[in-house]
C-alpha cells in the first residue's frame, strides 16, 4: 500500500516534471508584431550622441526581425518621440508611451536626470525601460528599470592604472566638468588613483557643459606645469578643451574619456585628438568578437559610416529586450517582460564579447585602451 | 604675473567675440528698432557656410570668414525683409517683432541642426591659423590675436560710418523717425536694408572667427554668443558702437578672472551680478544718450 502511494507520488511528479520541460521546451511568444518606443536625443545639445544611440537601435530592429531573434514570428517597430534632451519632453514622451498599450517596452536616455524622470513615470505605469547611455548609479529599479550601460568607475580606474605605470608622472593637472555627476565622479576616481601612488595633483579646472571657449580653463591647468593632463567632459566641452590645450601648445600627455571615440569626433579634429589614450569598451578595428564585426559591417552598409560606442548600447538596448521577448509564452504583457528583463543574467547577443548583467544593471564588460593615430585608425594604445 | 597677463589675453579675445556680435545686435536695435534673437542663427549659419568653404572647397581661411561674413549678412536681409518688413508695414510694433524674431530663431536653429546632422565641427588643423604668436614670455594663439584685430578694425570702422559718414547719418535719422527721415530725403529702404545686412555680417564674423577658435561650430554657437553679446549691448548704450565694444571686451575678461580666481561654477552669476550692478548705478550704459527712445 504504501509503495503503491510512493508509486503514484513519483508518476505524479515526473508526469509534472515532464509536463513542465514540455512547456519550457515550448514556451514562444506569440507571433505578430510588437511595438517599442525610443525616447531619442535626435535633436538637442547632444544630438551628435544621441543619434547613434538611436541608429544602433535601428539596426537592432531590422536585424531582429530578419533572424526571428525575439522568436518565431515576432517581429518590433520602433515608435519614436525625439526628446531633445529636455527632462519635461523625456517625460511627456513617457505619458504617451504608458498610454499607449500597444508599446511594449521603451528604451531611453542619454542624460541622468532625463532618465531618472522617465524612470519614475515609467514605474509608475508599469512601462518596461532599458537605459542605454544615462551612468547614474541606483538608476535600474526591479523590475521595470534595467540598464545597459556600465557604471563608471573600473574603465577609468583601468586607465589611471595604466598611465600612472607608464609615465610615472610627478604632477598632473585635472580638467573637470563641475555640472555633471558623472564627469566629476569619473575624475575624481582617476584622480584617487593617482594620488594613491604619489602623483601630485598640480590644478584642478571647471569648466561647465555649455561653455564654448575655453582658453582660460586651458591656461589654468597649463600653467602648473603639469606632465599630464586628465580631461573629463562632455564630448563638446571635452574636445573643446584638448582643443584649446593644443593651441596653446601643451606637449605634455593628454588623457580621456570614451568621449573622442566615436569615428566622427576623429573626421571632426583629426590630429587634435590623436595620441590620446582613452577606454572604451567598443571600438571599430579592435573590438574583434564575431558579433562586433557582424554589427559594425551591418551599420557601415545601412549608415555608410563607422558604429560609435553608443550606437552599440543602442544596440545592445534593443537586443535586450529581444532576449527578454524569446523568454516568454504567449501573449506578452509589459510586466512579464519586465520580470523577464530583468532576470537576464547574461546578454547573448553582444558587440563587447560577453556583457553581463547584474539585478537590472550591465556590469563592465571588458576594457580596452586605445587612441586615434593620425592617420584615422585607433589602436590599443602603446606608450 | 604670466598667467594673469595670458588670461587676460584669453579675456578680451573672448570679449572680442562678445562685442563684435554686439555691434550688430545693438545697431539693428538703435536703428531698426528690433530686438532681434534671430541674430544668434547668423553667426551659426556664417560659421557653417565658412566651414563648407575650407572643408568642401577647399578655400583658404581668409576666403572662407569673407564667406561666411556676406553670408551672414545676407541672411539676415532675407529674414528682414520676410519677417520684419511686413510687420513694418502695418506698424506691427516691438512685440510683434521680437516674436516673429524668435520664430526666425528656432527655424534658422533648427535648418542649421539639420545642416550639420547635429554634430559639432570644426576647422581641421592647418585649415585655419592655428599657430602660436611669441609675445616674450607669453605665447598667444594666432586666433585670439586675429579676433582681438578684427574687433578693432569692425569696432573703429562701424563706429566711423555710424557717426562721420552720410549713411550713418541715414541710419541714425531713420533710427530716431522712419517717417520724418523719409520726408527728409532718407531712403529708409535702403538704410533698412544696409543696417540688416552689417549687422548679420558682424555677427557672421564673429561666428566665423568663434567657431574656428573654439572649435564649435554648430547650431548652438550663435546661442552661445546671444545672451553675452546682449549684456554688451545693455551695459554699452544701445546706440554707441564704443559702448559696445568696451562692455564686450569687460564681460569676457571678468568671465575669465571670475573663473581663474573665484570659482567657474558662479562665473556667469558673478559676473551678471556685476553687470546688474553697473546698470542699476547707470541705466543708460557707458554711452547711452539719455534721449534714445528704444531703450
Amino acid at each position: 500500500m504504501q509503495s503503491s502511494k510512493l508509486f503514484r507520488q513519483a508518476l505524479a511528479i515526473g508526469i509534472a516534471t515532464s509536463l513542465g520541460f514540455a512547456n519550457a521546451a515550448i514556451a514562444a511568444p506569440d507571433a505578430g508584431e510588437y511595438q517599442l518606443g525610443i525616447i531619442s536625443d535626435d535633436t538637442g545639445p547632444i544630438a551628435s550622441a544621441g543619434i547613434s544611440y538611436h541608429d544602433g537601435a535601428d539596426l537592432a530592429i531590422k536585424e531582429i526581425n530578419e533572424k526571428g531573434l525575439a522568436g518565431e514570428g515576432v517581429t518590433f517597430t520602433l515608435s519614436v518621440k525625439d526628446s531633445a534632451s529636455d527632462a519635461a519632453r523625456s517625460v511627456q514622451a513617457t505619458t504617451q508611451f504608458a498610454a499607449d498599450r500597444n508599446i511594449l517596452a521603451i528604451i531611453c536616455c542619454v542624460l541622468s536626470p532625463n532618465a531618472a524622470g522617465v524612470s519614475q513615470f515609467a514605474i509608475q505605469s508599469g512601462l518596461p525601460v532599458v537605459i542605454y547611455g544615462a551612468t547614474r548609479e541606483g538608476l535600474p529599479q526591479e523590475p521595470y528599470i534595467t540598464s545597459v550601460v556600465a557604471l563608471p568607475g573600473p574603465q577609468e580606474v583601468l586607465l589611471a592604472e595604466r598611465m600612472a605605470a607608464e609615465f610615472a608622472p610627478k604632477k598632473v593637472a585635472y580638467i573637470k566638468q563641475s555640472d555633471s555627476d558623472i564627469q566629476s565622479a569619473r575624475a575624481t576616481k582617476v584622480q584617487k588613483v593617482m594620488e594613491a601612488v604619489g602623483v601630485e595633483t598640480s590644478a584642478e579646472v571647471f569648466v561647465l557643459g555649455a561653455d564654448t571657449d575655453f582658453s582660460g580653463p586651458a591656461t589654468q591647468a597649463m600653467v602648473t606645469k603639469p606632465e599630464m593632463i586628465f580631461v573629463w567632459a562632455n564630448q563638446t566641452a571635452g574636445i573643446g578643451v584638448i582643443t584649446a590645450l593644443r593651441q596653446r601648445g601643451y606637449d605634455g600627455q593628454i588623457v580621456t574619456s570614451d568621449i573622442i571615440s566615436p569615428p566622427a569626433v576623429f573626421e571632426k579634429s583629426g590630429a587634435t585628438v590623436a595620441n590620446i589614450p582613452f577606454a572604451v569598451s567598443f571600438q571599430p578595428g579592435v573590438s574583434d568578437s564575431s558579433t562586433a564585426q557582424a554589427f559594425i559591417d551591418a551599420y557601415k552598409a545601412d549608415y555608410g559610416k563607422l558604429p560609435d560606442v553608443y550606437a552599440a548600447q543602442g544596440y545592445t538596448a534593443i537586443h535586450l529586450i529581444a532576449q527578454g521577448m524569446k523568454s516568454l509564452d504567449g501573449k506578452p504583457t509589459r510586466k512579464a517582460l519586465a520580470e523577464a528583463i530583468w532576470n537576464i543574467t547574461e546578454i547573448e547577443h553582444n558587440v563587447y564579447g560577453g556583457q553581463q548583467m547584474e539585478n537590472g544593471q550591465a556590469r563592465t564588460p571588458g576594457t580596452l585602451i586605445v587612441n586615434w593615430t593620425k592617420e584615422g585608425e585607433v589602436k590599443r594604445w602603446e606608450k | 604675473m604670466q598667467l594673469f597677463l595670458e588670461q587676460l589675453i584669453n579675456g578680451v579675445s573672448l570679449g572680442s567675440l562678445y562685442a563684435l556680435f554686439g555691434i550688430g545686435f545693438g545697431l539693428v536695435f538703435a536703428t531698426l528698432g528690433i530686438l532681434n534673437t534671430a541674430h544668434g542663427a547668423y553667426a551659426s549659419w556664417a560659421a557653417i557656410l565658412g566651414y563648407y568653404a575650407v572643408e568642401w572647397l577647399q578655400v583658404p581661411f581668409p576666403m572662407a570668414v569673407v564667406i561666411g561674413t556676406v553670408g551672414g549678412g545676407l541672411i539676415a536681409i532675407i529674414v528682414d525683409q520676410v519677417g520684419f518688413q511686413p510687420l513694418r508695414g502695418r506698424k506691427g510694433g516691438m512685440l510683434g517683432a521680437l516674436i516673429t524674431s524668435i520664430a526666425f530663431l528656432i527655424v534658422l536653429d533648427s535648418l542649421a541642426g539639420t545642416a550639420t546632422g547635429h554634430q559639432s565641427w570644426a576647422f581641421r588643423p592647418g585649415h585655419y591659423p592655428d599657430g602660436l604668436i611669441d609675445f616674450g614670455p607669453i605665447r598667444v594663439p594666432q586666433m585670439q590675436v586675429i579676433i582681438i584685430a578684427a574687433m578693432l578694425i569692425v569696432g573703429i570702422g562701424m563706429h566711423l560710418l555710424v557717426q562721420r559718414t552720410r549713411i550713418g547719418a541715414a541710419m541714425r535719422a531713420v533710427g530716431w523717425n522712419e517717417e520724418a527721415a523719409s520726408l527728409g530725403g532718407v531712403n529708409a529702404r535702403v538704410v533698412i536694408l544696409i543696417t540688416a545686412f552689417l549687422a548679420g555680417a558682424t555677427s557672421g564674423l564673429a561666428g566665423v572667427l568663434g567657431g574656428a577658435a573654439t572649435a564649435n561650430i554648430s547650431y548652438q554657437l550663435g546661442e552661445g554668443l546671444l545672451l553675452k553679446g546682449f549684456a554688451a549691448v545693455v551695459v554699452g548704450g544701445f546706440n554707441d558702437v564704443r559702448g559696445t565694444i568696451i562692455a564686450g571686451v569687460l564681460l569676457g575678461v571678468t568671465e575669465v578672472f571670475v573663473s581663474q580666481y573665484l570659482s567657474s561654477t558662479y562665473r556667469d552669476g558673478v559676473t551678471y551680478v556685476l553687470l546688474l550692478g553697473f546698470l542699476f548705478l547707470r541705466p543708460r550704459g557707458l554711452f547711452g544718450s539719455g534721449s534714445f527712445i528704444r531703450a
